[in-house]
């Protein structure tokens, strides 16, 4: 049979003023294979034209849709409703800025974790369209994939104690960002530019290595790997500038 | 609306003590662990013979070891507090940010954070008392320590609280330490927790049989 399920769902639309944060309840019968994703727009389609959230793929490739589900920052389009329990709360993700109800601004945030970790190769040698690709070894290609399957969901900052601490950390998915760099081999940038970004308590060294970045992670980036290699270069880093080279 | 929250920060570029004093987090941390653990043998001596930790005692403080070590350790442990506690927040909104966040993730690793806050706390306080009362007051013999705590009970349960507090401390700081440098990988990291628990309950184990070994010692 199936069950009832009861939706907690937070609602605010910080454009109205007559609006004020509250939690509204929906109750829908759960069917076959549901997610977040089908229940929610249900919810918007039968009970609620109003309701905000984001979603744009429905396979967790965007990285739209994160919210926190029963206390955990996910992807909704990700997560069966069989997996829950028949009640569901949903909150939209901390630390970013509420565009209204689930829905929340990563883009901002991201964009401007491109700005400071200027997320881009940076690279003297001028592109010649005409010449052939330059060689990689397989493993360095695919080391550097495996950093660049990040959706930018957010939800790794969002379950971040220091990002939820202060405003101005870059998060797992800052730092994921500058060892994708770190570790690719056109771009040549030297250690102590890399350090100049991120060799501090706005990078690495505020990581305070609650990894729930690592456990909530819905692409299971290797983000733990991540950081702890970060802090060994960058801690390094310091010592060769404290003493000198 | 308020202005969006960002990764942008124009200092930036301007922290680079953060690096050292991240080191000497962790560095002064390392040391207090084998320092504990030193002390714990040390006074756990006791469960083999009462002699042996008279002895132990006696060559620490005829070396002058104890009375130049002991005040260099309670420095040790006021700047590992200085140091750790940049990262706890003080002010009412950041404590309430990080109690409401734990208590929303329910993650394991988080709450074990705030154990570590807390925990760290009430160190500080208890392990200042029990550094001043035995460093003010050397000799350190097995009959003396089993006095004091025989003639009050009251210190039999204080040092109950310090013992496993210090551990738990120890055990989360070792955790945390190896998996924020690396030293522990993804693949390592369920491992290590079993390791670290029962690290723990081995050290609390020691510890309490100690103090009960001075509690029943015949005065």
């Amino acid at each position: 049979m199936a069950r009832s399920l009861k939706f907690n769902i937070f609602r605010y639309n910080p454009q109205d003023p007559e609006s004020t944060p509250h939690m509204e309840n929906f109750v829908l019968d759960e069917t076959d294979a549901m997610t977040l994703f089908i229940a929610l727009n249900r919810i918007r389609e039968e009970q609620d034209p109003s309701l905000q959230f984001d979603f744009c793929c429905r396979a967790g490739i965007c990285g739209s849709c994160g919210m926190v589900i029963n206390g955990r920052p996910g992807l909704a389009c990700h997560t069966k409703t069989k997996d829950l329990s028949a009640e569901i709360t949903l909150l939209p993700l901390p630390v970013f800025q509420l565009v209204g109800d689930l829905s929340v601004d990563t883009g901002s945030w991201f964009r401007e974790m491109y700005d400071t970790t200027e997320s881009w190769i940076h690279t003297k040698k001028v592109f010649d369209p005409a010449a052939q690709e330059e060689r990689m070894e397989n493993e360095v290609a695919e080391a550097i994939y495996e950093l660049d399957r990040c959706v930018e969901c957010g939800c790794c900052v969002a379950a971040c104690g220091t990002a939820r601490l202060r405003p101005d950390f870059l998060g797992a998915a800052g730092l994921n960002r500058v060892g994708r760099f770190l570790i690719d081999p056109r771009d040549e940038r030297t250690e102590q530019e890399y350090y100049e970004i991120i060799g501090n308590d706005m990078g690495i060294f505020g990581c305070m290595g609650l990894l729930a970045c690592e456990d909530v992670c819905p692409k299971h980036m290797p983000l733990q790997d991540q950081l702890g290699f970060l802090r060994r270069k960058m801690g390094i880093t310091t010592l060769k500038n404290l003493f000198g080279k | 609306m308020s202005l969006p929250l960002t990764a942008n920060h124009p200092t930036l570029n301007a922290r680079r003590t953060d690096g050292v004093l991240d080191w000497a987090q962790m560095l002064s941390g390392a040391g207090l662990i084998l320092f504990m653990w030193a002390h714990m043998l040390l006074v756990g001596s006791v469960l083999l013979n009462p002699s042996i930790m008279n002895a132990i005692a006696g060559f620490f403080e005829s070396s002058g070891m104890a009375q130049v070590g002991g005040p260099l350790i309670f420095l040790l442990f006021l700047a590992h507090f200085v140091l750790a506690a940049r990262k706890i927040p003080f002010r009412i909104e950041g404590q309430k940010t990080i109690w409401e966040h734990a208590k929303l993730l329910h993650h394991q690793d988080t709450w074990l954070w705030v154990v570590q806050a807390v925990s760290g706390m009430l160190i500080l306080i208890m392990g200042a008392i029990h550094m001043w009362v035995v460093l003010s007051d050397l000799p350190i013999e097995a009959l003396k320590c089993a006095g004091t705590l025989q003639k009050h009970s009251g210190w039999l349960l204080f040092y109950l609280a310090l013992a496993p507090l210090v551990h738990v401390h120890l055990g989360v700081g070792l955790y945390r330490i190896a998996v924020k440098w690396g030293f522990a990988g993804r693949a390592q990291r369920v491992g290590l927790k079993r390791f670290v628990v029962l690290l723990v309950l081995v050290s609390v184990t020691i510890s309490v049989l100690t103090l009960f070994r001075f509690w029943f010692m015949a005065v």
